[in-house]
């Protein structure tokens, strides 16, 4: 089979991205057809490792990334002009001036790292250096499949950065090559991170609930989808909540015409099975759930592999 | 002393623990108390704020953000600008013009700044909207990055700018600010923690909810602000007293908690808050937990010796 990306994504956060994920690379991990590995871009929450942990502690690699830029202030070249203040050197807010002392403070924070006081100042008192922003760490998951994922440093200001370094690890390894299903789990949002994610997926699975927060963020997150013009369908979790909203969300489903990939009803074996760390059809293969997520991996296939 | 309003951060690392939710109706309480509230709904790519409280996005401005433009008159193709790029957004091949990558575009202006033709131009394009809109006497900002645009630190600055303005002109308009962040721990979120008196982070009593708290708490701890936990759907999977115990342990501090419960998701899905004084939401579980949380959330007020006027 050809080598497909599947992203995973939602707008809006906790509806359901990576409990989903957990069990689509599981469906897949057993099925003789499929290459799976995992990749979790989730790099300000990365929860998938929870649910789908290492098989041996001797094989998990991991490596720091260091493409976070932030400026550094070198006090000695400093002659006190304030150009760097008056001129607004940053756009970022980045430099304030500090009377006491007469130079510039520089909040690291607020650093992007552009380059702009280091090529400004008529004295060279500024330099850029790599810091780091995070780590990737990769290893076999108890699935017995790839899984890699991102962390960010806090404070590095470069989510989206890493999601890219992330993808980019990944297509290295000799597994990525090897395989021919590679699910990513994304953030929240429709912002860097999840532009980040979305380039060069091949079909995106969009998950919500039937809340207007719900609906409002999947149009917002369908329209970067189209944007990029990407294949995607869309799964209702929590699909028989009791809200007055289902009808408009089902008005939504037949004006757009977007295909609606399944509907998962609410079931305590989802929350149940995030407690005991299992992803839902192996701690419950024949809850609700799991059926209904079972339904979504073969029509997902389908999809995928003989439309062509 | 002048007077100058208490900045409170409604947060919580994990997406769908309930920020917005608790951000609107604390907002909701303290005008109920007598205060004048102004909420700002900082989760600029997805803002929800305005859905729970059934209010409209009105008074729409544009947030407009640097692009570069090269005027091929003026310029001698010497690649200058391309090569101080950092970000790599502008294409430079030896004797021809520069190609903007609007894409990976920061908006620093080094560019601009140093052409020594003055080649460049600062253009802008729309990044995105800031709404300014009142419901229930309550004055409600929002920010809005445009889909498929990237930079959303330019919205939530923007709001950022909007709240000093205020803070610096007005300082005595406003008794209580309550800010509502997007999910995750990234520089959105950490400007607008930066922003705040307290901190309120929201979780939820999943290994997720906890992992994610840690995650956001480091972050609020090197921001150097004080916080206090609420969990959310306490009651779900009677796990209740196990997770509360096991976050006093850690040392986590707590506000209160807020039980799973059916009228809550009904007051959601139909943008009616819960602790609104009008509607029919008083006897129900969640009201009761607002009522500890917000007495719990004066005597920490109190403790900090920040008086709320009403």
């Amino acid at each position: 089979m050809e080598k497909k990306i599947i992203g995973i994504l939602s707008g809006k956060g906790g509806v359901g991205k990576t409990s989903l994920a957990a069990s689509l690379a599981s469906l897949a991990s057993e099925d003789s057809e499929t290459k799976p590995i995992i990749i979790d871009c989730d790099v300000d929450a990365p929860n998938l490792s929870i649910i789908l942990p290492f098989n041996s502690k001797d094989e998990i690699n991991k490596k720091e990334t260091f493409t976070s830029l932030k400026g550094i202030f070198i006090e000695d070249k400093c002659v006190h002009c304030k150009e760097c203040i008056d001129n607004h050197f940053c756009e970022f807010n980045a430099l304030k001036w500090d009377e006491n002392n007469q130079i510039p403070i520089l909040d690291y924070l607020a650093c992007e790292g552009c380059n702009a006081c280091k090529v400004l100042c008529p004295e060279h008192a500024f330099e850029i250096e790599s810091v780091k922003s995070g780590e990737i760490i990769s290893y076999e998951s108890n699935l017995g499949i790839p899984l890699i994922y991102g962390k960010t440093r806090l404070g590095s200001t470069t989510s989206g950065k890493l999601v890219s370094d992330v993808k980019q690890y990944a297509q290295q390894l000799e597994e990525f090559n090897e395989s021919n299903m590679i699910l990513i789990d994304g953030p929240p949002g429709i912002g860097c991170p999840v532009i980040s994610a979305i380039s060069g997926l091949d079909y995106v699975i969009t998950i919500t609930e039937p809340t207007p927060s719900g609906l409002h963020d999947l149009i917002r997150v369908i329209e970067v989808i189209e944007h990029f013009n990407i294949n995607f369908g869309i799964i209702l979790n929590k699909a028989d909540l009791k809200s007055n909203f289902q009808k408009q969300f089902k008005k939504f489903i037949k004006k757009t015409g977007y295909h609606l990939l399944g509907r998962i009803n609410f079931d305590l074996s989802i929350p149940e099975s995030i407690s005991f760390a299992k992803p839902v059809v192996n701690h419950k293969p024949n809850s609700d759930a799991s059926l209904a997520i079972k339904a979504i991996y073969y029509k997902l296939k389908k999809i995928l592999w003989t439309n062509n | 002393m002048p007077k100058k309003p208490i900045i409170i951060c409604v947060t919580g690392g994990k997406g769908g623990t309930g920020k917005t939710f608790v951000a609107v109706n604390l907002a909701i309480m303290f005008k109920n108390n007598g205060n004048e509230v102004l909420l700002i709904d900082g989760d600029v790519e997805n803002p929800n704020t305005f859905l729970l409280m059934g209010a409209q996005l009105e008074n729409k401005k544009e947030v407009p953000y640097f692009v570069p433009k090269i005027i091929e008159e003026k310029c001698n193709k010497c690649g200058l600008c391309a090569k101080n790029c950092v970000a790599h957004a502008l294409l430079h091949i030896e004797n021809s013009f520069p190609i903007p990558m609007l894409t990976v575009c920061t908006g620093c202006k080094l560019c601009y700044k140093i052409c020594p033709e003055e080649a460049i131009e600062a253009d802008s394009k729309v990044m995105g909207w800031i709404y300014n809109t009142q419901i229930n006497n309550i004055s409600l900002f929002i920010g809005e990055l445009k889909p498929s645009e990237a930079r959303s630190a330019t919205i939530v600055e923007a709001l950022m700018e909007d709240l000093d303005e205020i803070i610096r002109n007005e300082p005595e308009k406003f008794d209580i600010i309550i800010l509502d962040t997007a999910p995750g721990a990234h520089c959105d979120v950490e400007l607008l923690i930066s922003k705040a008196d307290i901190v309120i982070p929201v979780t939820e009593p999943t290994k997720f909810g906890e992992i994610d708290l840690t995650r956001i708490i480091e972050l609020i701890d090197l921001i150097k602000k004080d916080y206090r936990t609420i969990v959310n759907r306490s009651s779900l999977l009677g796990f209740r007293d196990e997770f509360l115990k096991n976050l006093k342990e850690n040392n986590i501090h707590i506000l209160g908690d807020i039980p799973f419960d059916e009228d809550i998701v009904s007051s959601y899905c139909q943008g009616l808050p819960l602790m609104d004084q009008s509607n029919k939401f008083k006897h129900t579980k969640g009201y009761k937990a607002f009522q500890i949380i917000f007495k719990e959330l004066d005597n920490w007020l109190k403790s900090k010796q920040i008086e709320i006027t009403g």
